[in-house]
């Protein structure tokens, strides 16, 4: 009994170890200008302010880089599954020459060392005249990005009965018809799973960000964040307010799949 | 909110019927010999744009990065278009430079120190978790989730107004609790300092992620094991030896070896904290290879570190794979 408790009060402080900081976010976003730097001691916030989301939604650059962002990675997550799905059909529908290579080119690639690729990336994308352009980033969230969701769709193209769509063509289908009919529709949570990991993976990066948009313009969220000091000063209401619409999407996302998100990192690690 | 769920999640891509793999059953094999050319054209149809696109944007960077470092190339040759190669010239730079073995000594301890307190709490948290009463247990999920959830450069922000030198949360709570040497105290005044502040940032958000599949394994662990150990009168570690531990080895090797990857790799939250310093001190080698390359346009230099990253990075995910494959085993 005095075990179980003590148990139950360790997971009570690691959950506010965990949630502070979100805590600590939203309260400072939510306390009225003033009153955030100050040497009080103020640990639960006495008067509730907008004021700080209104600051930082009309921050210079920050709507033009949440639409960079939003521009950015949903182009590249959409060609990634896209593409991902095509060639998730192929490696767990067809029997042909060379598929177990294809599927191990997938399993490798997606851990390609991205963060080691920078100068060639940076070069390439010079010689094809796309540096300071958006369309770079997208290429490279949507090379990140592609042998995962190819990866993982054949995971779950795998995980539905050839026998439905055989069904299907003995009844007349052909074989587009019975993909279309039959596997796409129950593809449908893998397809939202799948593209919530990639849209969160773009979302986040960083580094390429930086090194190929250098012009505010182009910025996405993350870079413009990273230098919210010029943009706030010690306003640190402001920045608050920017990271919580910045954790906005991704938590909502975060919310639709996190019964999956486990199972597509280690996926075929948990049988052990 | 029921993360506790995830051993069914995992169904999708784990557990497949062996009769599945089209390649193997009949019915396939027939259609494959009746098939017409497009019939048999198809398969590689739809995997030619996923294979140009990762020959395109992985296979020819990787090549490329091995032949960059291989050249003298600086902002004078890059813009002349000029190609100087200087053999192992710029290995040599690298090699000799004794701030590149600080700077790689600096990475290992540091990504051995994140990943193992992040594992090893990670471990017991999902061990933990197992004994909670639900609403706890539910409470702790959901605040892991958060932290999860939270975009690095979000929890970044946040993390550095926490430490703020004058007016952060934690140096005002230590003043209160009576030390009041942290009055105006700078956490980011040295390179220790700084990479600690970082990883426990790190830490922070890789637990969630750790706890969650380690849990995951551990719920999938037939119980009457437990009740057979229970029987024999096992005290908790002798449970833990004989009947968790070997049924949890490779998935926490697996999740070990992709900490490791991604904890080596870290670049965002370095970056923004002191951009590697003060004075370098909190540089790593992605920090580096960023220094060098996109800094100061070294491009040659910074394409040998990146070799050198990438060797480190791909005997690690050899390792990794090879894991992967024999749990996988017969299932490509």
């Amino acid at each position: 009994m005095l075990k179980k408790s003590a148990a139950n009060l360790t997971g009570l402080a690691l959950a506010l170890f965990f949630l502070f900081p979100t805590y600590w976010m939203i309260t400072t976003a939510l306390k009225p200008k003033g009153s955030t730097i100050t040497s009080d001691y103020d640990l639960i916030p006495f008067s509730v302010t907008f004021t700080n989301f209104v600051t930082a939604w009309t921050k210079p650059g920050f709507l033009s880089s949440l639409g960079n962002s939003l521009l950015v990675t949903l182009t590249a997550v959409v060609a990634a599954i896209v593409i991902g799905i095509t060639a998730a059909v192929a490696m767990s529908r067809f029997a042909f020459r060379g598929r177990k290579s294809f599927v191990l080119l997938m399993l490798v690639a997606q851990m390609a060392p991205f963060e080691a690729l920078l100068i060639p990336m940076f070069l390439m994308m010079r010689d094809l005249q796309l540096y300071e352009h958006l369309s770079s980033l997208i290429l490279v969230y949507f090379a990140v990005t592609l042998p995962f969701c190819a990866w993982t769709l054949r995971g779950f193209v795998n995980g539905i009965p050839i026998e439905l769509e055989e069904a299907a063509m003995v009844d007349g289908c052909g074989r587009w018809k019975a993909f279309q009919k039959v596997t796409l529709p129950l593809l449908g949570p893998g397809l939202v799973a799948t593209s919530v990991f990639a849209f969160i993976t773009a979302w986040n990066e960083f580094l390429f960000a930086k090194v190929l948009i250098r012009s505010q313009d182009l910025e996405t969220l993350p870079v413009w964040l990273s230098g919210f000091q010029t943009a706030f000063g010690t306003d640190w209401g402001g920045a608050m307010a920017a990271s919580v619409l910045f954790t906005v999407p991704a938590l909502v996302f975060f919310l639709i799949v996190q019964r999956k998100m486990v199972a597509g990192v280690t996926a075929g690690a948990v049988k052990g | 909110m029921t993360a506790v769920k995830t051993t069914e999640a995992a169904a999708p891509a784990g557990d497949i019927p062996p009769a599945l793999p089209p390649a193997v059953t009949g019915g396939a094999r027939k259609r494959r010999r009746r098939g017409s050319a497009f019939d048999r054209a198809l398969p590689y149809l739809l995997l030619a744009p996923a294979l140009i696109a990762i020959l395109w944007l992985i296979g020819w960077p990787v090549v490329s990065v091995f032949v960059t470092s291989f050249r003298q190339l600086n902002l004078g040759e890059l813009v002349r278009g000029e190609v100087v190669w200087t053999g192992l010239d710029n290995y040599t730079t690298v090699l000799q430079d004794e701030r590149f073995w600080e700077v790689s000594l600096r990475t290992v301890v540091f990504t051995v120190s994140v990943v193992g307190a992040s594992v090893g709490i990670g471990l017991g948290i999902a061990l933990l978790m197992r004994v909670l009463s639900p609403v706890v247990r539910i409470a702790l999920q959901i605040a892991m989730l958060c932290a999860w959830a939270m975009p690095i450069l979000a929890s970044t922000t946040v993390y550095q107004w926490m430490f703020d030198q004058n007016y952060g949360i934690l140096n005002k709570t230590l003043v209160q609790l009576g030390f009041d040497s942290f009055t105006g105290y700078s956490w980011f005044s040295s390179g220790s300092s700084t990479l600690s502040v970082v990883g426990l940032l790190i830490i922070w958000q890789a637990i969630p992620f750790l706890a969650f599949s380690l849990y995951a394994g551990l719920v999938g662990i037939p119980r009457d094991l437990y009740e057979a150990a229970g029987i024999d009168g096992a005290s908790p570690w002798q449970t833990f030896r004989a009947v968790t531990w070997p049924e949890i080895k490779s998935l926490l090797m697996m999740v070990t070896f992709l900490s490791t990857l991604w904890d080596f790799k870290v670049f965002a939250q370095i970056w923004v904290f002191r951009e590697g310093g003060p004075s370098g001190e909190s540089t790593t080698l992605p920090v580096l290879q960023y220094l060098e390359g996109i800094a100061k346009s070294h491009f040659g230099v910074a394409a040998a570190i990146s070799v050198l990253m990438m060797v480190i990075l791909g005997l690690i995910t050899f390792q990794y794979l090879r894991k992967l494959l024999q749990t996988e085993e017969g299932k490509i």
